[in-house]
């Protein structure tokens, strides 16, 4: 699997956090989809090479576990997203 | 604020037409379809005032104190960059406004959701439980949801025209929710929508005697 697509698959863990926040009011998520969501990426073997990504993941699954705000948990992923970008090689 | 009621065949010239009559350009201004028909479609054009010149808006102290924390982080991630609480928006609604701010908005919006994500946990203890604050810069977020809705109209009027259920291009949740609302007054289509995010779609249907 690629950097791209471990990218997409936090962009779709992102995804997932903010129509629980935006409320288009077409679905009802769950803690548990997020949470998997969340696990898909950390179950991505290329990302233990890149610092920070999987300590961000942790800490956005560990928060949904917890019951902390949708934003809060949308603020982790990005910070693994954004730890994803910096990390890959230019 | 002012309004003016603008008619056309299409949505596009009911608003452009308004919009002669305000002096106003798209972007300053708040649209509503009041009627729409095969042959006619009639909306009122709101233009948004900006606060007065001596930067004195009609504002709470709680929206005062949001702005102030967006300000302050804008300024430690160096843009340059004003920020202002829309006038009479609930939820509290932040305009962010200067030059070359594309960086903030970012890849299909992705910066300034990221933005958002951000405010909301830093302000979130001067807030009420559930309540949000609502980030936009240049106006992309009011303008992308003024665009999905003229998608939804077309659609909805295409729709009643074939018979057929149209499904539209994969969109975030604030977008689907304008679509949503957009139609969900209309008798004769009804939406919904299929597959997972972030490839979410609408699908935009002929409502069934059942749905009515």
């Amino acid at each position: 699997m690629s950097a791209r697509s471990a990218a997409q698959r936090i962009r779709k863990a992102i995804a997932v956090v903010n129509a629980v926040v935006d409320g288009a009011g077409d679905e009802e998520i769950t803690p548990t989809e997020i949470a998997e969501a969340i696990r898909d990426c950390l179950e991505m073997a290329e990302l233990a090479a890149v610092p920070n990504v999987r300590k961000y993941l942790g800490e956005a699954l560990d928060a949904t576990s917890d019951g902390m705000p949708a934003d809060f948990v949308a603020m982790t992923l990005y910070a693994a997203l954004g730890a994803l970008q910096e990390g890959l090689p230019s | 604020m002012r309004s003016a009621e603008g008619r056309g065949r299409t949505l596009d010239e009911a608003v452009d037409s308004a919009l002669i009559e305000l002096g106003e350009t798209r972007r300053n201004v708040d649209v509503r379809v009041v009627r729409e028909s095969s042959d006619e479609t009639v909306v009122e054009v709101t233009v948004m005032e900006a606060p007065d010149a001596a930067g004195e808006s009609p504002v709470n102290g709680k929206a005062e104190t949001v702005r102030t924390l967006l300000e302050g982080l804008l300024k430690h991630m160096g843009v340059r960059a004003s920020v202002q609480v829309r006038v009479g928006s609930d939820p509290i609604t932040l305009d962010v406004t200067g030059r070359d701010l594309g960086a903030l908005i970012g890849w299909r919006g992705e910066t300034l959701r990221a933005l958002q994500s951000v405010t909301n946990v830093m302000v979130g203890k001067h807030l009420n439980e559930g309540e949000r604050v609502i980030v936009d810069v240049e106006r992309y977020r009011q303008r992308r949801e003024h665009t999905v809705r003229e998608i939804a109209l077309r659609a909805a009027r295409q729709v009643k025209m074939t018979g057929d259920a149209i499904t539209l291009d994969a969109m975030q949740a604030f977008e689907r929710r304008a679509i949503h609302l957009a139609l969900e007054g209309d008798p004769d289509v009804t939406s919904s929508s299929i597959g997972e995010d972030p490839d979410r779609r609408v699908v935009v249907g002929p409502r069934k005697p059942a749905d009515a």
